[in-house]
């Protein structure tokens, strides 16, 4: 070896090693994430509800970001086709959250809406209509709205209740002169609770209001078998769900939807995950003391997407792929629909007589779809375009 | 990364005039400092006749006694800074440096590199003209110092500064070049240009007695050849992709640098050269990366041995290699309005030439006496002992003004133009330096989203309303004081948030004047005209600890004759739009006259813009009270 080459041999090495080592800079290891809880279920704002004065429906259009906006659709009781109501002077990119306030008689109701926040607005502006949205007057802001579909809560008298992104309860009036929102409860506070201990409580869910007006939340428990539905009477919360058949023992449950409709709190559950999981409906018109539960549907690997409620209790499911589902009632099981009309996103609503209506939402066109009795199919029955300001909120 | 990009259209006309018209300015200041200065020297030379006969000596004679490869090390990184200054000065640069070079550049970095440069992003998008202009004047005036001083103590400034402002550049313009990030290659400029003008700055730095000895060149390719062999072997190194042209169907890593580099926008006939190496690179990916493996080990073995029968070829076959790869690969490196060099190849290959002529072109018995008017002279009056010091008596006496009349009068030329030099540099340096220390963006920003002010003189309509803690307020009751107003929606979910928040920052820029301001804002959707929700608002947009902030309200049809008597028109807009309304502020003086009116739609909304918008209120409001 000449003295050349002993001098750089070294130099060389120390280039070798040096380049080895930037050779792994920047590469990421593998990780194998650890095991994990199965994903919750979150279900679309998308949804209906049937109320006295007509059948209300809340649904996602146009593209995305801050070109989406959800918009507000009445089928009125004594009328046979939608029409926009979308509250007007406030950006609905975030959603319109619907909850129906008042008796079941005709003319004795309001609905009250919530906007959840979007872009730069952190807080959720909330209006009340008292003639079908044509005219709407506001109510106090609550704060940001959780992204569930029954964030907010209205009961017989005037009460709300609002679940916020923070995991807190809210209450309000909407008599004259009310001072505004005042925190019930929160996700922590209701844990630490003997009812929250008892279901091991992980996630609230939705609020509502029995036909009393006890305030009633729905939560999502760690506890198998358990379903978190809890009533607030006396100062105090009070497990209140369900009992569930035995062979649901084992399975998580969550509490997907719990609203009321009239006389009757509707909770829909879901049991387990994945291909196993299964889902149940629960009524209940005695202030949530005694429930009666739907028999289970297999969901087979679909997932729900979004539920409508109409009268008597009625429900009505989007589920993945297309699917759809429908519960008449607390009597009744559930029954397929015919694959659902196509649309980036599509509500299902229950208008009463047994009729089912799909409103399938595309860009700016909402078209529905009413489902004949025999056979069953989708007829076209109405298109609606809807005005939509691309770029209003960008 | 926040902040790095402040919005605007790269070639915002705005800026773009105003950045022209900073250049020019200090351009024409350059120049009347090159002008008194030459003016100065060329009348004291003729004042005192012997100082131009002979006594002083001429500047070429200094340079005829520089080694070679200092000369060469000196002429081409000189060259560069002036060719980089001038690319600074393209118009998309100071709107497109930040958002498009600095943040991509460090956009695969780890977090904390991503933190550093966004420091520097950030100022840059604050202060676009100031900063696009430092960086032109900055390597203009580096180019001019290194051309200009072959030799002695300014040469090593000059050197000195190059590293200095080389480092800046490395770090903050290239992300440290890149080598914290995935994908490390010596062929896309690693460990990034900057860092050579580095290593070149720090050997014009070295005393001239390390380039009389071959001794300095052989340590400069050694150290060359340790890293063209490390880059080999992370070249060939398995698993990171060069050995591929494609890739599950896609370009390999090499392949689809080239293809990405192939969009630059350029002329067609470089853009097909580039994509068709491209597109060869895709079809015989591993041929290529076999050949620069190849090729970047055998020169680097061959600067590492540096026996002289191999070096002429290395260095030769490693400029052709660099050539190749800085037209075929690194596409020039300055097209497409926002090349800011012309990376890394050519640096590269002006290091290894200066080190082969440092190794071969040095002959010590040959080396003249430096200049003594450049040189380290011991005498008292020289210039560049003046610039750079010594003993604590020799600057003393040489500040006297008989001692700097003798030493303008000995200046060579070359002394004179790397003085000039500097003070480009400072020239671009202050005005950068003085934006820094502001808290707030150049207003230029909120010129170029929403046009300048419009000037009024006219009563401002009156109002009586109701304030967000329920009290009446009224503009007459404001007399007084400056009131900044503006007519903002609570439930807004774009504009109106981000002008409440320049209003906020326009308070705090106002500091001790602020208590002199009323900001003040009118609910501007008569829907939601309830207290609780300018009182939402407040807390949203953290107003309701201001103390000298009004949000007022009132019934919708009295809040209707106040956007009357604005002029400021909303609009109900269907489908699930918020409110449509014109954003505007205005200014009213103390005495209830309604001085300006601006335009506040605030665009991007980027916190620059922001900064910006809120630096234009306080500017309005301080203006006023300024003549009031």
């Amino acid at each position: 070896m000449t003295r050349p080459w002993r001098r750089a041999a070294p130099l060389a090495l120390a280039a070798l090693g040096l380049a080895a080592l930037a050779a792994g800079c920047g590469s990421t290891p593998g990780r194998t994430p650890a095991g994990q809880r199965p994903a919750l279920t979150q279900l679309s704002a998308a949804t209906s509800l049937a109320a006295p004065d007509g059948t209300w429906a809340a649904i996602p259009m146009g593209t995305t970001g801050p070109n989406l906006f959800w918009q507000l659709f009445l089928l009125p009781a004594a009328d046979g086709s939608w029409s926009l109501r979308t509250p007007p002077d406030i950006a609905t990119n975030g959603a319109v959250i619907l909850a129906w306030q008042g008796g079941s008689g005709p003319d004795s109701g309001t609905l009250v809406t919530g906007i959840r926040p979007s872009l730069y607005l952190s807080f959720s502006p909330v209006t009340t209509t008292g003639n079908g949205g044509r005219s709407w007057t506001t109510l106090p802001p609550a704060a940001g709205l959780a992204d569930v579909p029954d964030a907010l809560a209205a009961g017989p008298g005037g009460q709300l209740a609002a679940l916020s992104q923070d995991h807190s309860v809210s209450t309000a009036s909407t008599a004259p002169g009310s001072t505004g929102w005042v925190t019930l409860t929160s996700q922590r506070a209701l844990a630490a609770t003997p009812a929250g201990r008892g279901c091991a409580l992980a996630a609230l869910t939705a609020v509502a209001y029995t036909p009393a007006g006890i305030p009633l939340l729905g939560a999502t428990c760690d506890r198998a078998g358990t379903a978190g539905i809890f009533s607030y009477t006396d100062g105090t919360w009070r497990p209140t769900g369900p009992a569930l058949p035995a062979e649901l023992a084992g399975q998580h449950i969550q509490v997907l939807r719990l609203t009321r409709t009239g006389s009757t709190d509707t909770a829909l559950l879901e049991a387990g995950s994945g291909s196993s999981a299964t889902l149940l409906s629960a009524w209940a018109s005695d202030g949530a003391r005694h429930w009666t539960l739907s028999p289970a549907l297999r969901l087979g690997g679909t997932q729900p997407v979004s539920a409508s409620f109409g009268g008597s209790g009625a429900t009505a499911v989007v589920l993945s792929g297309g699917h759809g589902q429908i519960l008449a009632g607390p009597t009744a099981s559930w029954q397929p629909l015919p694959a659902l009309p196509a649309g980036r996103a599509v509500a299902l609503a229950l208008p009463g007589g047994g009729a089912t209506d799909a409103l399938a939402a595309d860009g700016s066109t909402l078209t529905v779809w009413k489902l004949t009795a025999s056979p069953a199919r989708w007829i076209r029955a109405q298109v609606i375009k809807v005005p939509i300001q691309y770029g209003s909120s960008s | 990364m926040p902040g790095m990009n402040n919005g605007l259209n790269l070639n915002d006309p705005t800026v773009v005039a105003a950045f022209r018209a900073a250049l020019q300015h200090q351009g024409l200041v350059a120049l009347l400092i090159f002008a008194a200065l030459s003016i100065a020297w060329a009348s004291l030379r003729v004042y005192r006749p012997g100082a131009a006969s002979g006594e002083v000596p001429a500047s070429g004679r200094g340079a005829t006694g520089e080694p070679t490869g200092h000369q060469v090390l000196r002429i081409g990184f000189g060259l560069l800074w002036l060719l980089d200054g001038i690319l600074q000065a393209q118009p998309s640069m100071a709107v497109g440096l930040p958002s498009q070079v600095i943040e991509p550049s460090a956009a695969s970095s780890p977090a904390w590199v991503q933190h550093v440069v966004n420091w520097a992003g950030t100022t840059w998008s604050y202060h676009p003209i100031q900063a696009g202009a430092a960086a032109v004047w900055i390597q203009a005036g580096l180019g001019l110092w290194l051309l200009a001083a072959p030799r002695g103590t300014l040469s090593r400034l000059a050197g000195l500064a190059s590293l200095g402002w080389g480092l800046v550049v490395w770090v903050f313009g290239e992300s440290f070049g890149g080598i914290f990030a995935p994908g490390l290659t010596w062929l896309f400029g690693a460990p990034g240009a900057a860092l050579v003008y580095c290593v070149a700055g720090a050997l014009l730095a070295l005393p001239e007695r390390w380039w009389r000895t071959p001794r300095l060149g052989r340590a400069m390719l050694a150290g060359l050849g340790l890293f063209l062999v490390g880059m080999a072997v992370l070249q060939a190194w398995p698993g990171r992709g060069f050995w591929q042209g494609t890739s599950s169907g896609r370009p390999g890593t090499l392949a689809g640098m080239i293809q990405s580099m192939a969009q630059t926008p350029q002329p067609g006939s470089i853009a097909g050269l580039v994509s068709g190496f491209g597109a060869f690179a895709r079809h015989d990916g591993f041929a290529v990366n076999l050949v620069a493996v190849i090729a970047l080990a055998g020169i680097g073995v061959a600067f590492l041995v540096a026996r002289p029968a191999v070096l002429r070829p290395a260095t030769a076959a490693f400029v052709v290699l660099c050539v190749a790869d800085w037209v075929l690969i690194q596409d020039f490196g300055f097209f497409g309005g926002l090349g800011t060099d012309p990376n890394s190849m050519i640096p590269m290959a002006l290091l290894a030439v200066a080190g082969y002529r440092a190794v071969t072109g040095v002959s010590p018995a040959a080396a003249p006496a430096a200049d003594p008017a450049l040189a380290d002279p011991s005498g008292p009056g020289n210039p560049a002992e003046v610039l750079a010091g010594g003993a604590a008596g020799r600057w003393r006496e040489g500040l006297r003004p008989a001692a700097l009349y003798r030493s303008l009068t000995a200046a060579t030329f070359g002394t004179l133009t790397s003085l000039v030099a500097v003070g480009i540099i400072v020239l671009g340096a202050v005005p950068m330096a003085a934006a820094q220390a502001t808290p707030a963006a150049s207003t230029i920003l909120a010129e170029a989203v929403s046009g300048a002010a419009t000037p009024f003189d006219t009563p401002a309509p009156g109002f009586t309303l109701t304030d967000q803690h329920g009290r009446t307020v009224s503009l007459s009751g404001l007399r007084g004081k400056v009131v900044l107003l503006t007519f903002l929606d609570p439930v807004c979910v774009t504009d109106c948030p981000l002008i409440a928040q320049e209003f906020r920052q326009a308070g705090q820029l106002l500091g001790g004047a602020s208590d002199q301001v009323e900001l003040v804002a009118i609910d501007l959707n008569p829907l939601y005209s309830e207290i609780s929700y300018t009182q939402a608002f407040d807390q949203q947009e953290r107003l309701a600890s201001v103390p000298d902030w009004l949000y007022l309200t009132s019934s919708p049809a009295r809040l209707r004759q106040v956007y009357a008597g604005y002029g400021v028109a909303s609009q109900t807009l269907p489908g699930g739009a918020m409110l449509g309304h014109n954003d505007v502020a205005f200014v009213i003086d103390a005495s209830g006259h309604l001085r300006e009116e601006l335009d506040m739609d605030p665009g991007p909304g980027t916190a620059a813009v922001k900064s910006s918008f809120a630096a234009e209120l306080a500017d309005a409001a301080s203006q006023i009270l300024h003549t009031s």
